[in-house]
């Protein structure tokens, strides 16, 4: 050993370290040790130098005799081959198994000494058959508990006591008729352990997290929910699938309670199945006696033909229609089925437990009166229809006149037809809106404007050529002149000269579907903000029937140009 | 905490002779341990039917040799020192942030260990006197010195004991406020004791105590009490180490039993008879990975087998002191050892490993139950933790903290398989690197190092690192190597590493 300091190289991980034994290497050359000082062991520094460990830790081999001491343990005086009688079978392959603890240790509740003492008294007394056993106490005790923990969460807290009627519905659940006759006892029984226990679960339970202050100091308190990681980015599809789940949920209970009650139905089924064949073997008896004994009435007592019963095999038919829809129509072909005019004595057993036989009647009957109360409905509502329209005046008369000579297919496209959106201001467009004082309703603001070039006929002819083969030319020509269109016919004149105010001197009334309106609004380029409420404040053209019969507003008043009132006229113009 | 038992602090504290009637927690008397007598802090004191009894926890001795002794075990002729209330504050707050961490911490780490507080300015190693371990003092009678009887009045108790010395009069500047929690409970600690003010004297404190209605034990101080006194399990009966939180009705019992199988827990023998009429499960209740003559291995998911982890859980913590149940067991997986006889596959030992370990761990917590203790079932356990890293072509290492009797088991199966590994390299005349040893053994570099370090292998010479064997410890080997112990064999593992779902690992399963 040097006195001189050695400086070391940090050992690489990656470095070639030779192996050797300590025979082979010089004592004397037996450089330095690294790192001896510090060692990390991983034990808490605290513990490190505990006595014992150390005393093992100087020793520093691979195999100590050393040993730390613990408190050992003892055979127990239990009788374990008496407690764990069941043997595990041998199985070849690897064991795989996926139950929980809860499913595998059956009845939950396990009860003490106490409630043995109880039992033995309860029993005292009781005849062996009527005796509660160890067994049903434990599942009576189970579904209490259970029912407590489900609806009584806070019974710690707020001290609720589940009364005795909340338990019945966890009770019947049992499904064990037996038990119902002790289940009143045992509650009561329940409940003073219970109130004993300070109202918590008669077993004592582990301390789970409260959320309360209380719960970081206390020790007892163990297994809290790990909080869940942030994780934005999921949030909304964490939410999703928490709907989902939920949804899921819902369905499945919803499923549940079709398959309870289609339970019931098949055992009622059952039961009606049984009661026939009890009644069909009665009636062969009585049969039998009577040709035993030449008895010789008519048979008409050994065919179904009880009211009662009849009505409970049309609740039962109808109740299995329901069901099934698609049922109904293998029956519906045979409504007339009516009973054989001889007595029969054999019933004929549908698989489904419904006989053949006379009920059948009464069931076209009651399709009869339903037919008829559907008829008596349309009948109303044909009524009601015309009560409404009383007092309208009914302008349909020609909706859907044919298009007369100012038809597109006659003119030409007028090719440089760039329509500014403010049409030229004109007289009208001075003049105050009065729509209102009309009556034309809730600020309805109409069509009213046009170009007047296309509103009348063009003044001027047009023309285009056209190059075709070989060098052709062709010059078509369009007509000076188109007669102004009436749509709606005379009936504009009605109109003609009605006056609301004196200060109104023009009302023009123009008719939307005219081609040239049409063209003209297609041209105008609708400001999508406007299209919701253009399409909303809807505004019918005279002689336009509203689809629920009444008729709207009277005129169309013109006599605005703003653009929004393009814009309405062309919504109007577009889906009228 | 820490087992850092205040017998140890540095700080000076009052001196003088205490009568059994003054004598109270968190004294430091000398009581007789093992034939001798040795400084002991009183954690608690109870009064029964026999006298009274004290809960002492022995200076330099792991916690899992505290025990209740009687009046006649303390040496009433030398002085006592008394609890210091303005230096043992500062301890008071770790030492809760130890039993119940805070979220903080744990929630970063969500290991199953209690986060270890590696103080580097510890004072305590200065104390040591490592002279005196010669001869290790052999266990002797502590079954027969274990209390039987109840403690009588949970707030009787409460009155005298451990919370004078809980309660802080000034909890002061020196508090630890390295994180909210413990600023939180300064801050709780001061309004505690501000009605207390300054010039108390230490009877008046007891007094306002007692009065004050604030009874309950220091829950502290609780954790550092064992609290079940003896368990019926198999066909033992176990004296747990430490405290475990059983439902706080179970520590009035004298004896608890727990199932064999499921892990239930019961106060009493006739529920407990009950249930084993009633309960089907005959091994650990999920898939077998391994299995050979001797030992069979079950891996159990912790959410999906929640009841029964949980029991495992609260079993195991009663002895292994840095466990902790503070969260749910979800987010681990369980590998189950057992052995096998015609009753069923019993449980010999476990240990827990993240479905996803940020730190790469390969073992959260790992115990084999005292009643197989020393016959080399840790060594098998540790090895099967090591195949499975290998199966999922990772380098694995225990979580931190280890217990004392978990370095010891990982030194020895590191040294054994290290040593295995160069002997061989030397035969051969092969050189070897720290990253092979590391990959061969799915070991960390880190455990490898500090296990050549440990056995004075790596040695700096003529300006290179070098291995060297000494001779001990090859005749150590071939020694051991003679006795056959067991392993197992790699080749009869089934097992695919599990994968988890995205959904899961965003729900922090
Ligand atoms: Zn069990």
């Amino acid at each position: 050993m040097t006195t001189r300091k050695v400086r070391f190289k940090k050992l690489n991980t990656k470095t070639q370290l030779p192996v050797l034994r300590e025979d082979q290497i010089d004592p004397n050359e037996y450089e330095s040790l690294t790192n001896e000082a510090q060692i990390q062991t991983g034990v808490e520094q605290a513990e490190e130098n505990e006595y014992h460990l150390q005393s093992i830790l100087k020793a520093s081999g691979v195999s100590s005799d050393q040993e730390i001491p613990v408190p050992p343990p003892q055979e127990s005086d239990i009788k374990y081959e008496q407690l764990y009688s069941r043997k595990v079978q041998q199985t070849v392959s690897y064991l795989r198994f996926s139950q929980t603890v809860e499913e595998c240790v059956g009845c939950e509740y396990d009860m003490t000494t106490e409630d043995a003492e109880f039992l033995t008294g309860y029993n005292r007394g009781k005849k062996q058959a009527v005796r509660l056993s160890e067994d049903d106490f434990e599942r009576l005790m189970e579904c209490f508990e259970r029912t407590a923990a489900f609806q009584a969460p806070f019974a710690v807290v707020d001290k609720a006591v589940v009364p005795y009627d909340a338990m019945m519905g966890a009770l019947r659940e049992l499904d064990d008729d037996k038990l119902m006759g002790y289940a009143k006892d045992i509650y009561e029984y329940w409940k003073t352990r219970r109130q004993e226990a300070g109202n918590k679960p008669v077993h004592p339970s582990l301390k789970f997290e409260s959320h309360q202050e209380t719960d970081d100091m206390d020790p007892y308190v163990c297994f809290r929910r790990r909080e869940v990681r942030q994780t934005r980015k999921t949030r909304n599809r964490d939410l999703q699938s928490g709907e989902k789940v939920k949804r899921l949920r819902r369905e499945i209970e919803e499923a549940r309670q079709l398959l309870l009650t289609s339970r019931d139905l098949e055992l009622k089924k059952q039961e009606a199945l049984l009661i026939e064949s009890k009644i069909f073997d009665r009636r062969a008896k009585i049969k039998q006696t009577k040709v035993k004994l030449g008895i010789k009435t008519n048979d008409e007592d050994l065919i179904n033909q009880k009211v009662g019963k009849r009505c409970a095999f049309v609740a039962l038919e109808i109740a299995a229609n329901l069901l099934q829809p698609q049922k109904r129509k293998a029956v519906e072909p045979s409504p007339t089925v009516r009973p054989p005019p001889t007595p029969q004595l054999r019933v004929p057993l549908r698989p489904d437990a419904r006989s053949v036989e006379p009920d059948m009647v009464l069931l076209s009957d009651k399709r009869a009166d339903k037919e008829n109360e559907l008829r008596l409905d349309i009948e109303s509502k044909v009524q009601n229809h015309q009560t409404w329209n009383k007092n309208h005046v009914d302008l349909t008369k020609g909706p859907l006149s044919p298009v007369s000579q100012s038809g597109f297919e006659r003119r030409y496209r007028q090719v440089k037809a760039q329509f500014p959106l403010t049409p030229p201001a004109s007289q009208e467009d001075a003049e105050p809106n009065e729509g209102n004082t009309n009556g034309s309703g809730v600020g309805l603001e109409l069509m009213s404007h046009q170009d007047r070039s296309l509103l009348s006929p063009s003044p001027q002819p047009e023309f285009r050529m056209r190059i075709g083969r070989l060098g052709r030319m062709w010059v078509d020509r369009r007509g000076l002149f188109s007669e102004p269109f009436d749509a709606v016919g005379n009936s504009n004149d009605r109109w003609k000269y009605d006056s609301d105010s004196e200060d109104e001197t023009d009302v023009i009334v123009m008719d939307p579907n005219d081609t040239r309106a049409l063209k003209f609004r297609a041209t105008i380029p609708l400001p999508p903000a406007h299209q919701l409420t253009a399409n909303r404040r809807y505004a019918y053209p005279p002689g336009y029937v509203p689809r629920t019969g009444a008729i709207s507003q009277p005129p169309i008043r013109m006599g605005q140009s703003q653009p929004q009132a393009q814009a309405q006229s062309q919504a109007q113009g577009t889906s009228s | 905490m820490t087992g850092d038992s205040r017998a140890t602090s540095e700080s000076p504290r009052q001196k003088s002779i205490a009568t059994p009637e003054t004598i109270c927690a968190g004294c430091i008397a000398m009581v007789e341990k093992d034939g001798g007598y040795r400084r002991a802090e009183i954690l608690s004191k109870k009064t029964t039917k026999s006298g009274t009894q004290f809960y002492c926890n022995f200076d330099q001795f792991n916690k899992r040799l505290d025990e209740w002794v009687p009046l006649v075990r303390v040496d009433f002729t030398k002085e006592v020192e008394w609890p210091n209330p303005d230096k043992d504050k500062p301890k008071e707050g770790k030492g809760k942030k130890g039993s119940a961490p805070s979220k903080k911490s744990v929630a970063l780490k969500k290991g199953q260990k209690r986060p270890s507080k590696a103080s580097k300015n510890s004072k305590r190693e200065q104390s040591i006197s490592v002279s005196e371990a010669t001869t290790p003092h052999p266990w002797t009678e502590l079954p027969v010195e274990l209390p039987q009887l109840k403690i009588e009045e949970s707030n009787e108790r409460g009155a005298i004991d451990s919370n004078a010395v809980a309660t802080p009069a000034t909890a002061g500047d020196e508090m630890d406020l390295d994180d909210e929690y413990d600023s939180q409970l300064a801050k709780k600690k001061r309004a505690d004791g501000n009605g207390l003010g300054g010039g108390y004297t230490r009877e008046q404190e007891i007094e306002k105590l007692r009065t004050s209605g604030s009874m309950t034990q220091n829950p502290a101080e609780i954790s550092r009490i064992r609290n079940i006194s003896k368990v019926q399990f198999g066909k033992f009966d176990l004296f747990p180490w430490y405290f475990s939180p059983y439902p706080e009705a179970y520590t009035q019992e004298d004896l608890i039993f727990i199932c064999e199988f499921c892990l239930n827990y019961f106060c009493d023998n006739k529920p407990f008879t009950r249930h084993r009429q009633k309960c089907t499960l005959l091994h650990p209740p999920g898939n077998e990975l391994y299995r050979d003559d001797h030992v069979s291995f079950f891996e159990i998911d912790g959410r999906r087998q929640r009841t029964w982890c949980r029991n495992l859980c609260l079993l195991s913590k009663m002895f292994l002191d840095h466990k902790t149940l503070y969260y749910d067991v979800d987010p681990f997986l369980f590998y189950v050892m057992t052995c096998k006889d015609d009753q069923g596959f019993h449980v010999v030992g476990y240990f827990s490993k993240e479905k996803e370990s940020a730190d790469g761990y390969n073992v959260a917590c790992i115990l084999t139950l005292p009643q197989y203790q020393r016959k080399g079932y840790g060594r098998l356990l540790i090895q099967f933790s090591y195949e499975l890293s290998r199966i999922e072509k990772k380098l694995g290492s225990p979580e931190k903290p280890l217990s004392d009797l978990g370095l010891l088991s990982y030194r020895q199966y590191w040294s054994e398989n290290i040593l295995d590994l160069i002997i061989a390299c030397n035969e051969r005349e092969e050189k070897i690197t720290i990253e092979s040893i590391s990959e061969q053994l799915a070991m960390t570099p880190q455990d490898v190092e500090h296990t050549l370090q440990a056995l004075k292998m790596q040695v700096y010479h003529r300006g290179e690192h070098k291995l060297v064997i000494p001779d001990k410890l090859i005749q150590q080997r071939a020694k051991a190597k003679l006795k056959k112990k067991r392993v197992l064999d790699p080749a009869r593992i089934q097992w695919k590493p599990p994968v988890f779902s995205a959904a899961s690992r965003t729900w922090a399963w």
